[in-house]
């Protein structure tokens, strides 16, 4: 490519200058971006139950079978936790 | 088609900030910003799924970032024929204020940052689809659709239709019907969008050797096809009404605007619009015809943004 990025006819200053500006807005754009970011990290840990599976910034359409299969080994836990808390109560009853 | 790639800019100048945002198609930008959000709304009123906020603004964002990474290469590539055609010649490049070179650097980091920030706020499924349309326009359409066939319109399209179905991929990390029905919307509308533009701007086309449907095939042949294409649109523009996607505020802003879109076609496709003698009265239609075009999407996109975002879906067939 051959581009003619500079010229004699700008006055050197004012293409410092202008350098000057665009750097400043860089700065800016990546300290918007690192803030984003942070937030949005932050965010997202919060509302994700890693006990129940998920998995950060995997918890989408990719890991939706493994997420399916966590909850349904987390509701059987759930039930077969109750089932025995039921027994135990069934037999203390019985006992009495 | 060859492409010059040694294109020499006119006379350089200092960049503005405008010129950096002109790079970025702020107008097309804002379109995909308002279908991906139409998207998002209507995923979250349709199947109850809550997103954060922040979370869904920084979605929108990465949304409006690929879409501005996408025009700035576009731009980048085009830089040659755009500095041939009067209508793009003041654009950032051809018009010495942006380096070419910075162009293609600024799409591509924007490009990348946008696909992380969707995978950061959303879900895998929602950046991969980002991706894949900021390539599918990048690469597909610019470079290798644009300059070989008179469909670059059409197949082209698809990258300007994914919006609304990354917005509803973001929200529920899947893409159901709805979310294509939204999709097969933009996808058929922009033909006729983008043909009544091309039947004014046809002579910079030819002169630039771009092989828009005017410049192959005569602007009899395109104002068919825009009727066609605007026929086909009809009825998939009413297809939410079936999935109850769509309530009695779409069943009404639909109606009219698919009349209004039908009765601009017919009057374009009976006029003598892009012929060698048209005049300022033909000149005129078309343009009317591809300004009703855009009032059509905003007001079907906004009709579903205010049923499912503001609580008033009111179903056709009763509660």
């Amino acid at each position: 490519m051959s581009e003619a990025v500079d010229s004699p006819q700008i006055d050197p200053d004012l293409i410092q200058k202008a350098q000057k500006r665009r750097n400043v807005w860089l700065a800016w754009a990546l300290v918007a971006f690192v803030v984003i970011v942070g937030v949005s990290t932050a965010l997202r840990i919060q509302q994700t139950d890693f006990s129940g599976g998920d998995r950060l910034y995997f918890s989408g359409y990719m890991d939706e079978a493994a997420k399916e299969k966590a909850d349904r080994e987390a509701m059987a836990r759930a039930e077969a936790l109750a089932a025995e808390q039921a027994a135990a109560t069934e037999e203390q009853v019985s006992d009495e | 088609m060859s492409v010059d790639m040694t294109v020499e800019q006119t006379g350089p100048r200092l960049a503005t900030a405008r010129d950096y945002v002109e790079l970025l198609k702020p107008r097309i930008m804002m379109l995909v910003v308002f279908t991906a959000l139409a998207g998002l709304v209507a995923a979250i009123g349709v199947t109850g799924q809550a997103m954060n906020p922040v979370l869904a603004g920084v979605a929108v964002l990465a949304v409006a970032l690929g879409s501005g990474a996408a025009g700035a290469i576009n731009m980048w590539y085009d830089a040659d024929i755009d500095a041939i055609m009067t209508r793009t010649a003041s654009r950032p490049i051809p018009s010495g204020a942006v380096p070419r070179d910075e162009a293609l650097a600024m799409g591509l980091i924007m490009s990348a940052v946008s696909v992380l920030l969707m995978w950061i706020a959303s879900n895998t499924l929602a950046a991969g689809l980002l991706a894949f349309s900021i390539v599918y326009y990048g690469w597909f359409y610019t470079i290798v659709l644009k300059r070989r066939t008179a469909q670059n319109i059409v197949i082209g399209g698809a990258a300007g239709a994914f919006p609304p179905v990354i917005g509803w991929a973001a929200v529920t990390g899947t893409t159901p019907l709805d979310a294509w029905i939204l999709f097969a919307i933009i996808f058929v509308w922009t033909p006729p969008h983008f043909w009544a533009l091309s039947l004014v701007a046809h002579n910079e086309y030819k002169k630039a050797g771009v092989p828009m449907l005017p410049v192959t095939n005569g602007a009899k042949e395109t104002r068919l096809q825009i009727l066609i294409y605007t026929i086909i649109l009809a009825p998939v523009g009413m297809v939410p009404l079936m999935t109850g996607l769509g309530g009695w505020v779409y069943a009404v802003t639909a109606g009219l605007a698919t009349i209004g879109f039908l009765h601009f076609a017919f009057r374009v496709f009976r006029s003598r619009a892009g012929d060698a003698d048209a005049g300022d009265e033909e000149r005129k239609l078309a343009m009317g015809m591809f300004a009703f075009s855009i009032l059509y999407l905003f007001g079907l996109f906004a009709a579903l943004i205010i049923e499912r975002g503001f609580g008033l879906y009111l179903p056709l067939g009763g509660a």
